[in-house]
Parts: C-alpha cells; sequence; structure tokens
C-alpha cells in the first residue's frame, strides 16, 4: 500500500526534474510581452508533450510543459462523498490563496482538483530542486490532510450525536 | 583542472562578457542594466551601470580589438557603447525589428555584428563610415521560430544560428563593401542571406550552436538533451549525435578542434573530446561534486545516493519521501553562458567563465592535452 505511493511520487519527481528546464522567453506573438507560453498555447511549436501520470482511475497527474513555464494538475483521491466534499473545499480554500504559494493556479485546469504554474522567474528566484521538493512533499500532505479531516468530522459527528441523544435516555 | 574563483555578484545574471584585458566584467543582473565591474586587487567594484534599455538585456558582447560593448535586449532595440574617457557613451542601433532580441555576437574582425531575435530573423549590423551609424540587414526567411543562438564562423562571412524550431542553419552574410571578396569562395555562397545549409538533427528546441576554432565542426545542442557535431557543413557534411545522461545544454564552447565545453541545467559543465578518428564523446563532468547525505538519513542510505546520481532508485525500507539530493557544486542555479578568457600569446584556450542563474559568475581553468 504504502510502496505504491513511493513510486507514484518518485516518477512524479523525475518526470519534473526533466521537465523543469525553463529559460526566460518573450512572447513571439505580441511584441514586449513575456508571459507563460503553457497558459497562452498559441505557439504548438514551443509547447511540449503533456504526460500524464496515473496512480489509478482517481489518482492522476497532468505535467505540461513548454519552454518558459510549466503546469501540473493533479486529481486527488476522494473515496467516498465525505473526501469529495472536504476535499473540494480544502483545495478551494487553498487556491484562493495562490498569492500566498506563488506557484499555485487559481483555478484548476478542467478535470483537475489543483493546478501549480511554475514560471522562469520562480526557477531563477528559488532553487529548482526546492521547488520539486515542495510539489512531491504537497502531494503526499494531501492524502494525510483530507484522511486527518475526515477523522475529524467522524469523531465530531460522533461526539455531537451522542450528546444530543443523552437528553434522550 | 576545476573552478579557479567564484564571484557572487547578483541574484541572478543573464549573460556576460569580458573587457579586452580581461580586468573588467560586463553583466546583466537580471533587469535592463549592464553592470560593469573592475578588479582591484582582490575586490570587486562596480565601475559603470549602462541603463537605456527597457527591458531585460539578454545578450552583451564585448570586443576584443575594438574594445567596444554590444548590447541587445528584449524590447527590441541594441546599442554599441564605446568608452570615452571615463564614460561609456551608447550608440542606438536601429535594428527594425517587431519583437524581442535573444542573442548578440561581434563577427571575428568585429567590423559586423549578429542579432538573433524572437522576430523569427537575423540582423546583420555594420558601420557605416559616412553616415557614422550602424546600418542592419535583415535576414527574414527560413526561420520558422525564434533564433536563440547565433555563432560566426572564422571566415566572417558564413553565420550559424539555431532556433526553437529545432533547426540550425548556416547562412552566409557577405556584405559588399564591407567585406572583401575571397578567390576561394565560389561566387553563389556570397550572396547576402543565402541558407548554405540547414540542419534537422534535432527535434526539440536547438541552442548554443559554435564553430571550432578552424571552422571545420559545427555543434549545437538540443533539448532533448543531445549535443551533435557536424563536420564540414559546406560541401560533405557528416554528423554525429551523442545523447547527455542528464539534463540539457544552453551553451557551448570550443577549446580547440577536440574539445568542447558545455553547460546547462546540471549546473556543472561537461567536457567532450574527439579523439583521433574525429568520434566525439563525453569525457566528464568538471565539478567535483561532493555527494552530500540527506538529513536523517544513515550513512548508507547517504552512499547509495552518491553512487546514484541521477537516477532516484526506489528503496523500499523508508516511509518518507526522500528529498532531493544537495548541489555541492560551484553553480547552484542553471548556467545559461559561457564566454573564453584568452591568455595573451596563447593560440590555445584553457580558461573560460560561466555565469548563471544563482547570480555567480565562476572562472574554470583546464589542462588541455594536447
Amino acid at each position: 500500500m504504502a510502496n505504491t505511493i513511493r513510486l507514484y511520487l518518485t516518477c512524479i519527481r523525475n518526470t519534473l526534474e526533466a521537465a523543469m528546464c525553463l529559460q526566460n522567453f518573450p512572447c513571439q506573438e505580441v511584441e514586449r510581452h513575456n508571459k507563460p507560453e503553457v497558459e497562452l498555447n498559441t505557439s504548438p511549436g514551443l509547447i511540449m508533450n503533456p504526460v500524464l501520470i496515473c496512480r489509478n482511475e482517481a489518482e492522476k497527474c497532468l505535467i505540461e510543459t513548454s519552454i518558459n513555464s510549466i503546469r501540473i494538475s493533479m486529481k486527488v483521491k476522494q473515496a467516498d462523498e465525505l473526501e469529495n466534499i472536504l476535499a473540494k473545499k480544502f483545495l478551494r480554500f487553498l487556491s484562493m490563496r495562490a498569492e500566498a504559494f506563488q506557484v499555485l493556479r487559481r483555478k484548476p485546469v478542467q478535470g483537475y482538483d489543483i493546478s501549480f504554474l511554475i514560471t522562469n522567474y520562480h526557477c531563477e528566484e528559488m532553487h529548482k530542486h526546492k521547488l520539486i521538493d515542495f510539489i512531491v512533499q504537497f502531494m503526499e500532505d494531501i492524502d494525510k490532510e483530507i484522511s486527518e479531516l475526515k477523522l475529524s468530522v467522524n469523531t465530531r459527528g460522533r461526539l455531537v450525536a451522542t450528546e444530543f441523544l443523552k437528553q434522550f435516555i | 583542472m576545476a573552478a579557479v574563483a567564484v564571484h557572487q555578484f547578483a541574484e541572478c545574471i543573464t549573460c556576460h562578457a569580458w573587457s579586452p584585458d580581461q580586468s573588467m566584467v560586463a553583466f546583466c543582473p537580471n533587469n535592463s542594466e549592464v553592470h560593469i565591474y573592475k578588479l582591484f586587487g582582490e575586490k570587486w567594484e562596480k565601475m559603470h551601470v549602462l541603463s537605456k534599455h527597457d527591458q531585460i538585456v539578454c545578450g552583451i558582447d564585448w570586443s576584443l580589438k575594438s574594445n567596444k560593448l554590444v548590447t541587445v535586449s528584449h524590447d527590441r532595440n541594441s546599442y554599441v557603447w564605446s568608452q570615452e574617457g571615463t564614460e561609456w557613451v551608447p550608440t542606438l542601433v536601429i535594428l527594425r525589428l517587431n519583437r524581442a532580441a535573444l542573442c548578440v555576437q561581434w563577427s571575428p574582425k568585429e567590423n559586423k555584428f549578429a542579432v538573433g531575435s524572437g522576430a523569427k530573423s537575423i540582423c546583420i549590423c555594420y558601420y557605416e563610415q559616412e553616415n557614422n551609424w550602424w546600418v542592419s540587414k535583415l535576414i527574414r526567411k527560413r526561420h520558422e521560430s525564434s533564433v536563440t543562438n547565433v555563432a560566426w564562423h572564422p571566415d566572417n562571412i558564413l553565420l550559424a544560428t539555431t532556433s526553437t524550431d529545432g533547426k540550425c542553419r548556416v547562412f552566409s552574410t557577405y556584405i559588399k563593401g564591407v567585406d572583401s571578396k575571397e578567390s576561394e569562395s565560389s561566387s553563389s555562397d556570397l550572396k547576402f542571406g543565402e541558407q548554405i545549409a540547414q540542419l534537422d538533427l534535432s527535434v526539440t528546441w536547438a541552442f548554443g550552436v559554435r564553430w571550432s576554432p578552424s571552422g571545420s565542426i559545427l555543434a549545437y545542442a538540443g533539448h532533448n538533451s543531445m549535443i551533435h557535431f557536424i563536420d564540414d557543413v559546406k560541401s560533405n557534411p557528416s554528423a554525429q549525435s551523442i545523447p547527455l545522461r542528464d539534463l540539457p545544454l544552453r551553451d557551448l564552447l570550443f577549446l580547440s578542434d577536440r574539445v568542447v565545453v558545455g553547460v546547462g541545467f546540471d549546473c556543472n559543465p561537461m567536457i567532450f573530446t574527439a579523439d583521433d578518428t574525429g568520434l566525439w564523446s563525453f569525457t566528464k563532468f568538471l565539478d567535483q561534486r561532493k555527494a552530500a547525505p540527506s538529513s536523517s538519513r544513515g550513512s548508507q542510505l547517504s552512499e547509495a545516493f552518491g553512487k546514484l546520481y541521477g537516477t532516484s532508485k526506489q528503496v523500499p525500507s523508508n516511509d518518507t519521501v526522500e528529498p532531493s539530493k544537495t548541489r555541492g557544486g560551484a553553480h547552484e542555479n542553471c548556467i545559461t553562458c559561457i564566454v573564453p578568457l584568452w591568455k595573451r600569446g596563447n593560440t590555445t584556450l584553457c580558461r573560460f567563465s560561466t555565469s548563471g542563474l544563482d547570480g555567480k559568475v565562476v572562472i574554470w581553468e583546464l589542462d588541455i592535452p594536447k
């Protein structure tokens, strides 16, 4: 059980190491502009083939890279309805505060739960291996967080129900 | 055999160039200025700040004989700076570009310079004595995407370019009045803008094109972690492509006809040598990397990390995610620029400097076997 997540994360880490080779590249379409090419999507020659890494049907990671930016989208494991709601709310909470994270994208890509956008400017300011560590750590922590949240929701529900039903004893 | 000097100048350096006597270095600290530092004994002092550009300065070249600096920027402009007294005086060069300029290089005779741009064209600029300004001639056709690097052939006429369409092209830049007609060259080659060759070896973006000192070998790097060597481009080209073990290269330098240094995303210069038959191969990394142990691991695991540099094999015993290996080399971030440092009187090159996104300029020295 623990092994499959190791493989999944190692695969993502290796792919990111290869894909995160970004450089400053001024826009070819508009003069004086410098925009992340993976978001613009205007020049197919500047965008590489996207890589999809699937752990199973529920969990996958899409890595789209271009000459000056990389977009990493993740679909988090959601076993039941409760996890669905928790994941959605938690990730929405994070995405709304995307400025604090710098590399987070405000809206996830269609079909995924959360997306990161890393540009060459991030690679210049921060160490590449630290960025990759952050992304992989994030993926690991998300699963733990959602399990913890689910556990606390269930515990609280049980406590509230016990207290409420005491009056009928 | 390693880094001779490491200087931290800024947070991030885009490109750099050395003065003819190697006492001054000009670089762009990832903004629209060019800083010139001079070495006084042991300390570097900021001598000049050239701030004429509006956007990031992406190319600087310092001509060795005429002591002129040429800078190009993403704002589509280029300036030629000449030192008058203690000040640097800029001369605007009208490049007639409608997109950013990406790279610049003085020709070997320093009467022309070439600029590659995002407008899918190259500008060849030369000085017109009568009007006292720099004129540019554009090569507009052929390129399908941005021109990332340009390299002059030692004969001052042929120019090799690499582009993000993956191709390396060689053009003739003969300009009447500036270039003297060579008797050996055939007249068909001499037309300005004539494409001599197009090399399709790389399937991804191509960077870092260079000619060997004799002009017989052309080398360039592809973003798919390959380096291509082409012998005898004009008449009978024969190519060799070497895949690299790790990340792609950004720039190359020929130290001699048989030794090439490549720098790139590995943060470590790589040496390639050709044997007597002309077969190129990867020799070694220049920087001695210390395999630093990760924080909470035992010594056995850290040994394994050291051995498995570049390949993260899955170790089933540990439960938490392994952090990335810490670097121990001179550069901490991608190396973007490599510049030769010729020693006075020497014909072979054994010193060069690299600058990278970590803001360091590192000088390397290498003993090349004859």
